[in-house]
């Protein structure tokens, strides 16, 4: 049989998306519990002034979770369950389980993005323009996330390591660059190595349209942060597409 | 045509640590419509053989085919008309044995009806129609490697490979494998898989390949490796006669009162037509697989202690 890619991707979507989620409905509030702590953290610790800044991390964060959880099953699938080779040995393209994996993901994330980009239309009473900026945002960083997690699936070589590395990586893409503060927060030595986490470009973006960063964004500043967003993405996914052993060798 | 051809296969493991010559110029084919059963001792190469075949690694050398296709060169063509039960796979514990067919064959693209269809169909081939509904994390060990089984025999693929397919399963579910098995070989699809159960090997493969440490020790029918070994008989005497001339014949075996050894046939005439004289109990067949597998891979293992010892 010749690969059919939609109908591929669509089946992954259901199998590995909303059927868990039906014998599962837990894993729908699974994601939002990390971006929730955050943002009750913050209004208590900084009241309702900085309370801008946890609604635009837990927006970055809720999509970021997207990686690492396509990470994990990537990794599961590979080496616990054998599935990954079944697929191989199948007319379904490296490039459509990986999308259709992607996409799946991407559906547990759903209640937190309403959530998240509710509270921030609320509080930024943000008009066309700005809500634009975050969805792009938001898409740009999904991709980025999935790059990420595709490349960490090829690395990884089972859930032992997984368990080890993913929280690591995460503290350092969400917790200490300026994703839940101000870059302005930074002493101006150290605000050069923030730039390094690409995570840092889409808070700046989403901190921007929020109209909650102290300089304003410019178009030259947004374009700039974006084309970050989706070079970073690109490197990665060409990383795990010259690493991933889709065959082993 | 056929569905497999190996020529001069190799395959080396590489790692940091070192390297493995896992196959060693293998040349093997597989016609198409039949059941290969590939067997062969812990480690011998099985898996690597079959992985190779069914594209999820690559050789190190030679050259193998699959319906004509390179499997280096046309991956995807070849992709197109396999599937494969890797070695220790296990299904997604969320699901039930009826959404596990389902969805590998809607994800191999599959419509929908049809993907439905062939569920129910496998299902009941597979003796699986009472378990469609259960969660697979409830289902037993045999019963979830029969899932898995049933995945692939439902879909359009026109070679399997096998790897272990009846590991953990009861005699009667072991059956209803073969039978699924079988009838699929019946609808001129090609089968490839490896087992230990020597004795499902015979009764199932129309040819078997028996591989030890990397090289292909015998292939053909059963029938055809039988006479490969020396010794096509095994003969059993209770009573009548000393291991001393016993061991004129060959190399006596004690199994806790009687005497088991392997013969030719003139040998075993004689040996018959004299415990008939003595009025000795004695029992005579051919030997089964495992006591070809035995003498084929025995011989191998001594031969090549004699010569490490010449070596040393
Ligand atoms: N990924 C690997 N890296 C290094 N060596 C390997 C790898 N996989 C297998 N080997 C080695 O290659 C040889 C053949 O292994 P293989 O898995 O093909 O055996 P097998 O016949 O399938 O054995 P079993 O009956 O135990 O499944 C063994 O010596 C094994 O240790
Ligand atoms: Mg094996």
């Amino acid at each position: 049989m010749k690969e059919r890619k939609l109908a591929s991707v669509l089946s992954i979507i259901a199998a590995n998306g909303f059927l868990p989620l039906r014998r599962q409905p837990l894993f729908l509030i699974n994601t939002l519990t990390s971006p929730f702590s955050f943002l009750f953290l913050i209004f208590i610790l900084g009241g309702p002034d900085l309370i801008g800044y946890g609604i635009s991390g837990g927006l970055v964060l809720t999509i970021l979770s997207i990686g690492t959880s396509l990470q994990g099953d990537m990794t599961h699938y590979k080496a616990d369950l054998k599935f990954q080779e079944m697929v191989v040995a199948s007319p379904v393209k490296a490039g459509t389980y990986v999308t259709g994996m992607a996409l799946s993901e991407f559906v547990f994330s759903i209640p937190g993005m309403c959530v998240f980009i509710l509270l921030s239309v609320f509080y930024a009473h943000y008009i066309f323009l700005g809500g634009l900026i975050v969805l792009a945002t938001l898409i740009l960083l999904w991709i980025f996330a999935s790059a990420l997690g595709f490349t960490l699936a090829t690395y990884l070589a089972d859930m032992r390591e997984t368990f080890m590395i993913a929280p690591i990586i995460s503290i350092f893409l969400t917790v200490v660059p300026p994703v839940y503060y101000p870059i302005s927060r930074l002493p101006p030595v150290v605000r050069p190595l923030a730039y390094l986490s690409p995570t840092t470009w889409a808070a700046n973006l989403v901190q921007g349209a929020m109209g909650i960063s102290s300089t304003p964004l410019t178009l030259g500043q947004g374009l700039l942060d974006g084309g970050v967003l989706l070079l970073s993405a690109a490197i990665l996914f060409l990383v795990a597409w010259k690493k991933s052993q889709w065959r082993e060798r | 045509m056929d569905a497999l051809r190996a020529t001069a296969l190799s395959k080396q493991y590489r790692w940091s640590g070192g390297t493995n010559q896992a196959l060693k110029s293998v040349s093997l084919t597989v016609p198409k419509g039949s059941i290969l059963g590939l067997i062969g001792r812990n480690g011998a190469g099985k898996t690597t053989f079959l992985r190779i075949a069914s594209t999820t690694l690559l050789p190190s050398g030679g050259k193998m085919d699959i319906f004509g296709h390179d499997v280096v060169q046309e991956t995807n063509l070849v992709r197109e008309r396999i599937a494969v039960i890797p070695q220790e796979s296990r299904p997604f514990y969320w699901m039930n044995p009826r959404e596990l067919i389902y969805y590998f064959l809607t994800l191999r693209g599959h419509t929908r009806e049809d993907a439905h269809t062939r569920a129910e169909q496998a299902l009941s081939e597979l003796g699986l129609l009472e378990y469609a509904d259960t969660l697979v994390s409830r289902l037993s060990g045999g019963l979830r490697r029969r899932a898995m089984v049933a995945m692939v025999m439902a879909s359009d693929a026109e070679m399997l490979f096998l790897d272990e397919p009846t590991t953990g399963l009861d005699p009667v579910a072991r059956r209803s494998v073969w039978e699924a098995i079988r009838k699929a070989a019946h609808a001129q699809r090609t089968i490839f898989l490896t087992t230990h159960y020597l004795d499902e090997a015979e009764a199932l493969s129309t040819r078997i390949a028996i591989l030890e440490r990397g090289t292909l020790l015998a292939e053909g029918s059963r029938e055809e490796i039988a006479q490969k070994v020396q010794h096509p008989y095994r003969v059993v005497v209770s009573g009548g006669f000393t291991q001393g001339e016993l061991e004129g014949y060959g190399e006596p075996t004690w199994l806790e009162d009687r005497w088991m050894l392997f013969t030719g046939e003139k040998d075993a005439r004689e040996i018959s037509r004299m415990a008939l004289e003595r009025g000795a109990r004695l029992s005579v067949a051919p030997v089964s697989l495992e006591d070809i597998f035995l003498q084929i891979v025995g011989k191998d293992i001594s031969r090549d202690e004699e010569g490490d010892d010449e070596g040393a």
